[in-house]
Order: structure tokens, then sequence, then C-alpha cells
């Protein structure tokens, strides 16, 4: 998920990405143009710096609106925006050399990777202020494998199944009725029949059918299973690896075949289009739909049950937020001030006048009057586990590199699952020790 | 060398040592042109090529996640050089599409471009016409050829609505399947590389004594003919610089298949395995700069071969 936003805006997965940097040298280090910290301190405001990767249009203004919050509740924040792609590319230097106070991040192991490394600040005082406004998994989600807490959970968005409800009246199926897996391939075979692709998967990026994949595994062997494979106390080539891979094999007769040829969003438009019935994806989704009226038709419903025991139990619903770097500890008040201010309503509220389909992590922000937008929060809701994503939950050096192109042959070639499983077993223990 | 010469037929013994003394008493403004046109850039190649590369070199070495100084830095002998053979299923498919995209360079763009460059140096009707148009690819950034081409070639194209079948399921998929995508991006790539060729090689048949044309026709050789036999041979630095751009621009490719699907699926190359294990959260240093040094010695090795061959001859 490196590559969308929460708000869903598409075109921060520029194509450009890196399109510059060529093959070759690679000792010389990259400089992230941010300013340094919180310097020259003005003599009224709480001055901190804070990095933001927000730098589309859409996201730019909910900085804005933030920050402009913040100044009012006596903060002089320092906003460094940095292009999207540049600050994921850059964070490692980013974070090495003279980072900002407050940047942002997403939950999961991404955080807990930069937190064992010494790069963030802990700021468990400040969760002994907040917890309250948070749900125990917000808390779950923002703590290092340390126990302490690294990371001010912001907004989010659950992954489900996403469809239309013209297009399920249409072929007489109540998506109320699909609740396990024989009920939702039965579903899949009225589509089918009515000339509809029934389930749309795009994975030309390698990382969109991530989202598929974490979904069946938590159905089929729960939600410790997805958490302990993921942090590699489970192994690849355990069999329940093979049960995952062979449950969505069962569905391959109902998606479309061409997955590899489209991005999530040409799958997306299949829907809109009401060529395919569903997507499973993850609540983005609608930032493709620009007709008021085609995003009223828009609905989704968690993923099916397969296997008993897990229920539906699980959703992956990543989170973003904002961490404290290393070098906040130096203007640790400040820091941790605008840290409880970003945990606010205060901030929520200024970032839903701009930003009106935002799901925000504090529980006492009042429900919102959005259909589609409520359905998300009912979902995670009644949802006991939430996951974050293969790719924040596993270490990135194997993750976009190992675990992506290994998905894509799954769906060229399924009948390798094996194979593929064997070596991801061999890949994973090929990684440098982390 | 010939003012050397000059001095010792023409001088006496007795001035042999002011010429010694010659040699060694550059100005001030020597010293400082000196400096500037010869010093200067070579301690900024040193310094920005050089020792990047050797510590690339070093850096295969060893295990680095890009956090941390030189105490995180951990030796790994030649693990990442073995893994990469043994382990990395996207290595030698990587290894097979860049083979295959200088031998595709090597044999169709290129002798394409002096081709072209053959008849338009004919002077035919509207040639400087065809020279703008062939040429004009090359002034396009590979960046943004490859989004050009995508709308031709995408499921819902150019390519496809000419076909007639644009429906994403049945449509040809040309960057989806694993057995088409290298061959539509090699043409893509040689769309661009022909007018390149062609350019360069136009310069050079420019160039060429006039007069070697006439006596060749004097002597009764056809027009084509007298290119392979007499231009062609003539033409040897321009042969040289061509067959390295060609095998630089065949092991860099980068950009296109990028643009395209990162590199994915049949696309593979080296340069984005480079770029994807070196870059982003994801870095796996080691293992990146031991693909960058593969690289580097590939794109090196053919070439000082060739270079020390050619030079060699030519003394």
């Amino acid at each position: 998920m490196s590559e969308q936003n929460l708000n869903g805006d598409v075109s921060r997965r520029s194509v450009l990405k890196g399109a510059a940097a060529g093959a070759g040298v690679v000792a010389a280090g990259g400089f992230l143009s941010a300013g340094a910290g919180a310097g020259a301190a003005s003599a009224a405001g709480k001055s901190v710096s804070v990095g933001s990767n927000q730098s589309d249009p859409a996201a730019r203004k909910s900085d804005t609106a933030w920050v402009a919050a913040a100044t009012k509740a006596g903060f002089d924040v320092k906003l460094n925006t940095v292009d999207h792609n540049t600050f994921q590319n850059q964070i490692n230097s980013y974070l090495q050399g003279t980072p900002d106070d407050v940047f942002t991040w997403f939950a999961g192991y991404r955080m807990q990777f930069f937190a064992s490394k010494g790069l963030a600040t802990d700021i468990s005082d400040v969760w002994s202020k907040i917890g309250k406004d948070f749900t125990k998994g917000y808390k779950t989600a923002s703590t290092g494998l340390d126990g302490k807490q690294y990371f001010v959970p912001t907004t989010w968005y659950p992954w489900a199944v996403m469809y239309r409800k013209s297009v399920f009246k249409a072929a007489g199926v109540d998506p109320a009725s699909i609740i396990t897996w024989a009920d939702f391939i039965a579903a899949c075979k009225v589509f089918k029949s009515k000339g509809l692709t029934p389930v749309a998967l795009g994975d030309k990026g390698g990382w969109e059918a991530m989202g598929t994949f974490d979904l069946i595994n938590m159905r089929t062997n729960g939600y410790k299973f997805h958490v302990d494979l993921m942090g590699g106390r489970a192994s690849w080539g355990d069999a329940r690896v093979q049960k995952t891979f062979k449950n969505w094999e069962s569905m391959f007769p109902y998606q479309n075949s061409n997955t590899l040829d489209l991005e999530w969003s040409d799958a997306a438009q299949l829907v809109l289009q009401k060529k395919a019935a569903m997507q499973v994806m993850g609540a983005f989704h609608a930032s493709i739909y620009t007709d008021a009226a085609d995003l009223a038709d828009l609905a989704l419903f968690p993923f099916p049950e397969i296997n008993k025991a897990n229920r539906r139990d699980s959703v992956d619903a990543p989170i973003d937020g904002y961490m404290l770097s290393k070098g906040a500890s130096k203007n640790a008040a400040n820091a941790k001030a605008l840290a409880t201010f970003i945990a606010s309503t205060d901030y929520a509220n200024a970032v839903l006048s701009v930003a009106p389909t935002a799901l925000f992590a504090n529980s006492n922000m009042p429900a919102s009057d959005n259909a589609f937008v409520r359905q998300q929060v009912d979902l995670v809701k009644s949802s006991k586990y939430i996951a974050q994503f293969l790719d924040r939950d596993t270490r990135p050096d194997f993750a976009g590199p190992i675990v992506g192109p290994a998905i894509q042959s799954f769906l060229k070639t399924p009948g390798d699952k094996a194979k593929i499983a064997a070596n991801l077993t061999k890949q994973w223990a090929a990684l440098p020790p982390a | 060398m010939s003012t050397t010469r000059t001095d010792l037929t023409t001088a006496t013994g007795a001035k042999a040592p002011r010429r010694r003394r010659r040699r060694s008493n550059f100005t001030k403004k020597d010293r400082a042109v000196l400096f500037g046109l010869v010093g200067l850039p070579t301690v900024l190649h040193v310094l920005f090529v050089w020792i990047p590369a050797i510590l690339t070199v070093l850096l295969s070495f060893t295990f680095w996640d890009g956090i941390g100084g030189v105490k995180n830095i951990h030796w790994a002998g030649f693990q990442n050089y073995s893994q990469i053979f043994s382990l990395y299923e996207a290595f030698p498919k990587a290894l097979r599409n860049n083979a295959l995209w200088l031998g595709f360079f090597a044999f169709v763009p290129t002798p394409l471009g002096i081709l072209l460059a053959y008849f338009i140096d004919k002077n035919l009707k509207g040639s400087k016409f065809y020279q703008t148009a062939f040429y004009l690819p090359m002034v396009l950034s590979l960046a943004v050829t490859g989004i050009v081409w995508d709308y031709v070639f995408r499921t819902n194209g150019l390519v496809n609505s000419i076909l007639g079948d644009t429906n994403s399921e049945s449509a040809i998929s040309w960057f989806g399947d694993p057995h088409k995508n290298i061959w539509v991006v090699l043409g893509i790539a040689s769309w661009r590389h022909i007018g390149y060729v062609m350019l360069l090689y136009l310069a050079g048949m420019k160039a060429v004594d006039p007069s070697l044309h006439e006596a060749a026709g004097i002597d009764g050789a056809s027009d084509w003919y007298t290119f392979r036999k007499v231009v062609f041979p003539s033409l040897r630095p321009v042969n040289v610089i061509i067959i390295v751009v060609t095998v630089i621009d065949s092991l860099r490719a980068f950009d296109l298949v990028f643009i395209i699907n990162r590199g994915r699926n049949g696309l593979e190359l080296l340069g984005v395995l480079v770029y994807e294990n070196i870059f982003g959260e994801s870095s796996r240093i080691g293992w990146g700069a031991a693909l960058a040094t593969m690289l580097f010695l590939m794109s090196i090795i053919p070439i000082m071969v060739y270079l020390y061959q050619t030079f060699k001859a030519d003394e």
C-alpha cells in the first residue's frame, strides 16, 4: 500500500516514480530537501517541524487545514511537504539525516521497523493521555516490538468487497445474503451467467492482489496465522499457505483472466461501468467515482467466511498517522504536544472540513451521514482483528520485491503454487538479519 | 613529439639543458589552465564516479539495510552473489531479457538505422523530412516514450481499437502477456534507437571524402557496393560509437519497462532489479550493489575489449 493514500487519491501512484533513476551508482546517498528541525522558535508558538508526504492537491488541503487549526491552538508548525514517492523512497536517509520532528507514516510493521532501528521517539507518555480516545486496536497498531508506543493514528480505510447496488439488484442477488464462501461462489455463478465478470482484479503493480491474499488467508487460517506468517514465525512453505492459495484458485474461474494487465483502477472501472460485479479493494475504490449518483450506488460487504472458526472476524484496515523522529527528542515537549493535538478531534474536524469522506481513528468523532462511510465503520467495528496490509505487516525488503512478483506468478500459473511457496520460504531464509 | 624531433635535429648540444628547463617551466597561467581543464574534471570524476563505483563493489560483499553507519554493515562474503544466482527468480529472467535486448538492438534497429542513413544520404526527395521524422523519437525521453506507447498498446488502446476488440477479457494483452510484452517493448525501444543510429551515421557519412565516392563510381562500383566496401570501412570511428551506444543502451534499459509495469511479469531487467533493491524502504543495499556490480562488469568488459582491439589495429 505504499502507493496510495487514505483518501484514495490515484494520482499519487505516479507512473513516473523513479523514472529518472536508472541503474548505476549506488553508494551516493540521496538527500531530501526537507528543511531541518525546529530552529528559530517564534516567541509565541510552540515550534514544531512536520515532514509530510501528502503532496497531492487534495491531501495538501487537509494538511493546510489542520496546520491552520494547530496554529490557532498555539503551535508554530513548519510544514515540509515532499513529493509522496520521493518521501517513501528517501525515508531511510531522511530519518537518518536531519528529519523533521514529526512525520507522516503508517502503522504496523513499517512503523515498528523504524522504531526498532532507533529512528523514532517513544511517545508512550502521550498515549497515557490520548489512550482513552482510541480503541484498543489502534493502540496495538501504534505499539512497537518493545511494547512502547511510537505512532499517532489519524485516518484509515478498510478492504472489503466493493459493488454497485444496482448491479446486484438487476441480477437478483442480495448482498446481505452473502455470508459464506459457498454463498459468494453462488453469487459469482449468477453474475457469470449474466455475462458479467464476477470479480474484477488488477495486479499490474504487484501489490493490489495482496489485499485478496490477506483476506483469504485470514478467513482460511485466522488472524494469528497472518501475523505469524508476516512476522516470519510461520513459514511460507506451511501447508496453510497452500490452503489459502487453493481457496483463491477456486475463485479464479470468476476472476478476469488478464489480472496482470490491469491496474487496480482499471479493475475498479469495470465495476463502475457495470462490466464486473465486484472488486476486493480498499475503500479508495470510491475515488474513481466522479459522479454523485454513481457514488451513491456504491456499497461494500465484508469478505465472505471461509472457515467457520474464523467467521468474518478480521479485516485489512491500514492506518495512517504520524511518528516522532529521533531528532524530536531535542524538541520533545513541543513535538509531543503536537502529537497530542494530532490525536485530538480538533485535528480530525479540521481535516474533515476539507475531506468529508475521511475516516478517523479517534473514537470521539461523530458518525458520518455518508452511507458508504458508515458501512466502513460498521465493518471495522464488527471485526475482532484488524490487520494492516501485507506490505505494512512484513519486512519491506520482502513484501514489495519478493511477495509481489510471487503473487503475480501465482495469478499466471496457479499450478505452480507449491513451487512458488517453496521459493518464498527460501527467499525469506536468505534475507539478511533485520 | 614533433617539436622534440625538430629540436634534436636543428639544435646544438649546448641547447639541450634549456629544453629540459622549458618543459617544467609552465607559467602560473598555464598551471591554472591545466588545473582547470584537466585537474578539476579529474578530481570531480574520481570523486563522483570512481569512488562511489568502488564503494558499490565493496558494498556488494556486505549486508546492509541502509540504516546506520559503517558498524551496521556486515560482511557477507560472496553470499549476495551466490544467492542471486541460486534463489533470485527475477535474476535469470532479467539476464535473459538484457541479452535479448542487446541481441535485438545489434541485429534489428542498428542495421535499420544504417540502412536509413544510406538512403537519406542519397538526397532523395524529402530526405530532410524523413531525417527529422526518424530522429524525432530521440527528442522524447524514454519516460515520455513509455507513456505515449502505453496508450497505443494498452488493452483499450489504439492498436486494439484498430483490431476491433478492446474488451478487457478477450482483447490481446500486449503488455500483460509475458510472451508478448518484451517484444512490444523492444519494438518501442527500437523505434527510438533507429533514429539515433541513423543520425550518427548520417553525420559520419557527410564527412566521408566525396572523391572516394567518385573514384569508386569511375571504377564501376554500384552504389550499394561502394557503401559496403568504401564508405562503411572508412566510418570506423562512427561504428565504434554505435557499438558502444548499443551495448550501453541495452544494458542500462530501465525507464520504458518501469513505466509500463515496473519491470515485472516478463519485463524484468537488471537495471530495474538494482532499483527495486536499493531504493525505497526495502533497502537491500548489498544485494542491489551486487546486481549493479554485475551490470557494470557486463557493460564495461565487452566495450573495453572492443575498444582495445580497435585502437590496437589503428596503431
